[in-house]
């Protein structure tokens, strides 16, 4: 319990006042003779039982009232969990606000959403009580610290307001950690308002033993939960997962892949409990042409696959929208798309060994979709200053690890959001320092034993994502049946797609800002593995990564909403949705269609945003295990006070105390006829 | 009877006032001396009592001889013996008697309505006698029916004192034993004994055919206990003081005082014997002048 006055608590020692007086009282008597002795013995000794016990109670009651009245004096506030903050104000507290697109599911009654039910009730419980000389916000979209005026601020700030970004609860809690041991602040409080998605919490990271082990070792934090953990309500979210323009002869025509997802479980049984088929209508929006196409929904939601829409021919670039009814998430329900004409794929394949280059060359050169044009080069290492690098997607660099200038234009190369491959020197030696790129350095060349004795050695390989991931069949690739005769030893800090039964790693990504740059240990040849005889992993990989790397060759490009969304230029501005007049900062934060020159960018929420899992409360509490830690369940739109004030109820005790120890003070009744008043002895003796 | 009153716990007005009324016994008692109360040996007074058959034998001068002229049968007319009584004066001089309320002690209250039936008695020619119950304080006199014998009995009463623990069972038992005519026992006490034990004296007295009145001295604050602070209480006969709180234990000490009044009127109700219980801010004048008017004889009335 807490209390708005804590100093009238000084006053508790009071309550000890009743049971002093009694002592003293005591001690005080009176010395009289008295004649009686044997009715008074006889009176102790029944007194003994309930008389005692009355005279007890009485003193307690007595002691309850004044405890009472010191109570409600202090104001406390309601709410168990608020229990275990102790009667000191903290001299900080902060705010780690989930600002993710999932927050703004909506109570449709109430018309609030979970991020402002959720600050409203924080901004009320903090009015009411003191949040110490510090008021600090993190939210979740910039996951930056701001300095907050009072708590009312809170629900004024563009910081709080929605956004269409995902939140990174670990990262916040560490800009809080960094905040907290910079200011060495003494006691504080750190308030986190989430749902629980588990794309937000990550509650599997490594992240998390490091920050609950930095955070025990701070004194006086404490940290409390606003959770969102009721089910998700029935919700519907849509997205464009893939947008071409494509030219058929004279005509010109947009194909989209339309997702729709149901969030919620399956909502449209009827009162029999039996499903029906629910359609929903999906209006696309293209140039300001409207048109409505109506899908079927099972419980998962549906899929609207290769949907064409005729474009005029002269627009070669432009934006689009999808959007669905309106529901309880009202930013799931419109997605924005921009396009372009396909860009040309082009790569560049430096290997000063022309078998090598050769293997990169035919993989890279067939499209996968016959209206794309793809263009390799293959050039010696003496010719890297020739690399048009603004033009290209994709560098494939086998050979020494490149140094200097040409590793500094790598990086920014790939910085830029081009994709660079790696691929080892056929050379067995090493420099004595070893070159290095991107953290990462090639060690020796192994061998895995005899080409006839090997069947298949690669142990472990994503499927789920990247380079490697399932066919959109769900089919795996083959890399069960990838042979690798010769690999190279490899170090670094990166993410493992693919490892060998040795658990050394044969393809593997590392860190980078943008883009991605990813190293294989072995060669496509038949000298060194199957690659290039299988086939199809060495393909799908190539092409995978050349897609990516081209994606930022095109003029209009899809991007996740975030702080530095649009931050690849200067110019962007605000096409769609009309009105959007976010503030520079807040621009990449909010899904819209942004235009620089001959540059679009639409700014859509994630797709972890549209998932619908949440994590664990279990596994949640977990990440707070050793921490002064509370979690406090609620509800969207409610929006009661999350404490309220007690000295009504404490005054109440102290008048129900009063008024029974004022019951158990009352003499007992004397009857009428009570020897004690009539001095008559019975009838009949007297004569 | 001139009596020189230099006792200052006898009022002169009183004892005027109570002159005109006569101590009778609600018993027949036996004298030594012709006197006014009933006897149960018939007499030569004038009050006619019965007719009985001659024997041989009985005095040939009460016969009467007009019954023997209507019936012709002997009968001897007898007559009712009018006789003196004994008074015992038994006062109660434990140290609970010192119990005093304003100014005025039980015992005080004692001394004064046993020394005014003392001198009632005198004046009607019945002999007084005084016994003192306390452990340490013992006074005996049997009853006579001098005037110096009625001096003696009211200087004892004014120099008792009340101290110690109360004798007066074992005074009451032994009177019984010792006074072997009837004879008219006035017990003065507080009885802060138990009901059972008193029970057994009353009717040890009854049983020798004595005429037992007493007079049971309460004081208000007794029956009340009203205070409103804890109070050290004294023990007066001697026993160990209590401290307590009589808010705590007033209401167990009225309980307390109720049923042992209620045992009392049990007793009295059984033994039949003459009881007052009086509270001791009453004027002792009017207690006693309805103590002898209540035993008055009905047919004078």
């Amino acid at each position: 319990m807490s209390f708005l006055q804590p100093l009238a608590l000084i006053a508790l020692p009071l309550m000890a006042l009743p049971i002093i007086i009694h002592l003293i009282n005591q001690q005080r008597h009176r010395t009289i003779p008295w004649a009686a002795m044997m009715f008074l013995m006889r009176a102790k000794r029944m007194s003994r039982g309930m008389a005692r016990l009355r005279h007890l109670l009485i003193l307690l009651m007595r002691v309850l009232a004044i405890g009472a009245l010191i109570f409600a004096m202090s104001r406390p506030l309601s709410g168990g969990w608020l229990g275990s903050v102790g009667l000191s104000k903290p001299d900080a507290t902060l705010v780690l606000l989930d600002r993710s697109a999932s927050m703004e599911i909506q109570d449709l009654q109430a018309g609030e959403s979970k991020r402002s039910t959720a600050l409203k009730r924080l901004a009320q419980l903090l009015e009411q009580g003191d949040y110490g000389t510090h008021l600090l916000l993190i939210d979740s979209a910039s996951g930056q610290l701001h300095e907050v005026d009072s708590p009312k601020a809170l629900l004024r700030l563009p910081m709080t307001e929605s956004s269409a970004t995902s939140a990174n609860i670990p990262s916040m809690l560490e800009t809080a950690l960094a905040y907290l041991k910079a200011n060495e602040s003494g006691r504080a409080e750190i308030w986190i308002c989430s749902d629980l998605k588990e794309n937000d919490w990550d509650v599997h990271s490594g992240r998390w033993n490091a920050i609950r082990d930095e955070l025990a070792q701070l004194e006086g934090v404490h940290h409390f939960l606003l959770a969102y953990t009721d089910p998700p309500s029935s919700n519907l979210s849509i997205r464009v997962e893939n947008v071409q323009r494509w030219e058929r002869g004279s005509a010109a025509e947009l194909v989209l892949d339309v997702m729709v997802r149901t969030e919620g479980g399956a909502p449209y049984p009827t009162a029999e409990g039996r499903s029906v088929v629910r359609r929903v209508p999906i209006e696309f929006e293209v140039n300001n042409v409207r048109s409505v196409v109506e899908v079927e929904l099972d419980t998962l939601g549906a899929s609207l696959q290769g949907h064409r829409i005729p474009i005029d021919t002269k627009l070669s670039s432009g934006w689009g929208s999808v959007s669905l009814p309106g529901d309880a998430n009202p930013l799931d329900n419109r997605f924005f798309f921009v396009f372009s004409e396909p860009p040309v794929r082009k790569a560049v394949v430096v290997s000063d060994d022309t078998k090598v280059g050769e293997a990169f060359r035919r993989a890279l050169a067939i499209p996968t979709d016959v209206r794309l044009q793809h263009h390799v080069d293959v050039i010696p290492m003496n010719r890297v200053a020739e690399i048009d690098w603004e033009n290209t997607g994709l560098l494939i660099w086998q050979g020494t690890l490149p140094s200097g200038l040409v590793a500094e234009q790598i990086q920014h190369f790939v910085n830029s959001g081009r994709v660079a491959m790696f691929f080892p020197s056929k050379l067995q030696t090493l420099t004595a320092t070893g070159e290095q790129l991107f953290a990462a350095r090639w060690g020796n060349w192994q061998s895995t034993g005899k080409q006839s004795d090997i069947k298949g050695n690669i142990s472990w390989w994503r499927g789920d994502a990247d380079l490697l991931a399932h066919a959109e069949s769900g089919d795996a690739l083959p890399l069960s049946e990838l042979r690798t005769y010769q690999y190279r030893a490899f170090e670094s800090q990166g993410t493992l797609l693919a490892r060998f039964d040795d658990d050394a790693p044969l393809l593997t990504r590392v860190a980078t800002d943008r883009g991605a740059a990813y190293f294989c240990s072995t060669l496509p040849t038949a000298q060194f593995s199957s690659l290039e005889r299988d086939g199809v992993v060495f393909y799908v990989m190539l092409q995978r990564a050349l897609a990516e790397g081209c994606q930022t060759l095109a003029v209009a490009s899809q991007r996740d909403a975030g702080i530095d969304a649009l931050a690849d230029r200067n110019q962007w501005e605000p096409i769609a949705p009309a009105g959007n007049n976010a503030s520079l900062s807040q621009r990449g934060l909010h899904a819209g269609v942004y235009r620089d020159e001959a540059y679009w960018a639409a700014v859509n929420r994630s797709q972890a945003e549209d998932n619908a899992k949440t994590a664990a409360v279990e596994a949640v509490d977990t990440l707070f295990d050793g921490l002064s830690y509370r979690r406090i369940d609620v509800n969207v739109g409610d929006t009661s006070a999350l404490a309220s004030e007690l000295w009504r109820i404490f005054l109440i005790a102290m008048a129900v105390a009063l008024i029974l120890e004022a019951v158990l003070s009352l003499p007992s009744r004397k009857t009428e006829s009570s020897p004690l008043i009539d001095l008559t002895v019975a009838e009949g003796t007297t004569e | 009877m001139a009596l020189q009153l230099k006792r200052d716990y006898l009022n002169q007005k009183v004892l005027e006032r109570l002159s005109t009324l006569q101590l009778h016994a609600r018993l027949p008692m036996i004298g030594n001396v012709s006197g006014k109360h009933r006897s149960p040996i018939r007499g030569s007074s004038l009050e006619f009592a019965e007719y009985r058959k001659y024997v041989p034998g009985d005095d040939m001068r009460r016969l009467d001889w007009r019954a023997y002229a209507r019936n012709d049968r002997y009968y001897i007319k007898e007559f009712e013996a009018d006789t003196n009584l004994r008074m015992c004066l038994i006062v109660d001089t434990s140290g609970s008697m010192d119990f005093t309320h304003n100014g005025m002690s039980k015992l005080d209250y004692a001394r004064r309505v046993a020394g005014t039936l003392a001198y009632i008695a005198a004046l009607q020619g019945d002999a007084v006698g005084l016994y003192c119950a306390g452990k340490e304080f013992q006074i005996e006199i049997p009853p006579k029916r001098s005037a110096t014998h009625l001096s003696a009995v009211l200087d004892e009463l004014g120099t008792m004192e009340a101290s110690g623990e109360t004798g007066l069972a074992d005074v009451l038992h032994e009177t019984a034993e010792r006074i072997a005519q009837r004879a008219l026992i006035v017990v003065v006490s507080d009885l802060f004994i138990e009901p059972g034990i008193v029970r057994n004296c009353f009717d040890h007295l009854r049983f020798r055919k004595h005429d037992v009145a007493v007079f049971h001295l309460m004081e208000q604050n007794e029956l009340e206990f009203e205070f409103d602070r804890p109070m050290r209480f004294v023990d007066m006969e001697g026993g160990e003081p209590i401290l307590a709180d009589p808010t705590v234990i007033g209401t167990q000490y009225r309980r307390a005082m109720e049923m042992y009044l209620e045992s009392m009127d049990e007793v009295i109700r059984d033994t039949e014997v003459d009881y007052h219980r009086i509270c001791i801010h009453e004027d002792y004048g009017d207690v006693l002048a309805r103590f002898l008017l209540g035993r008055t004889p009905k047919k004078n009335k």
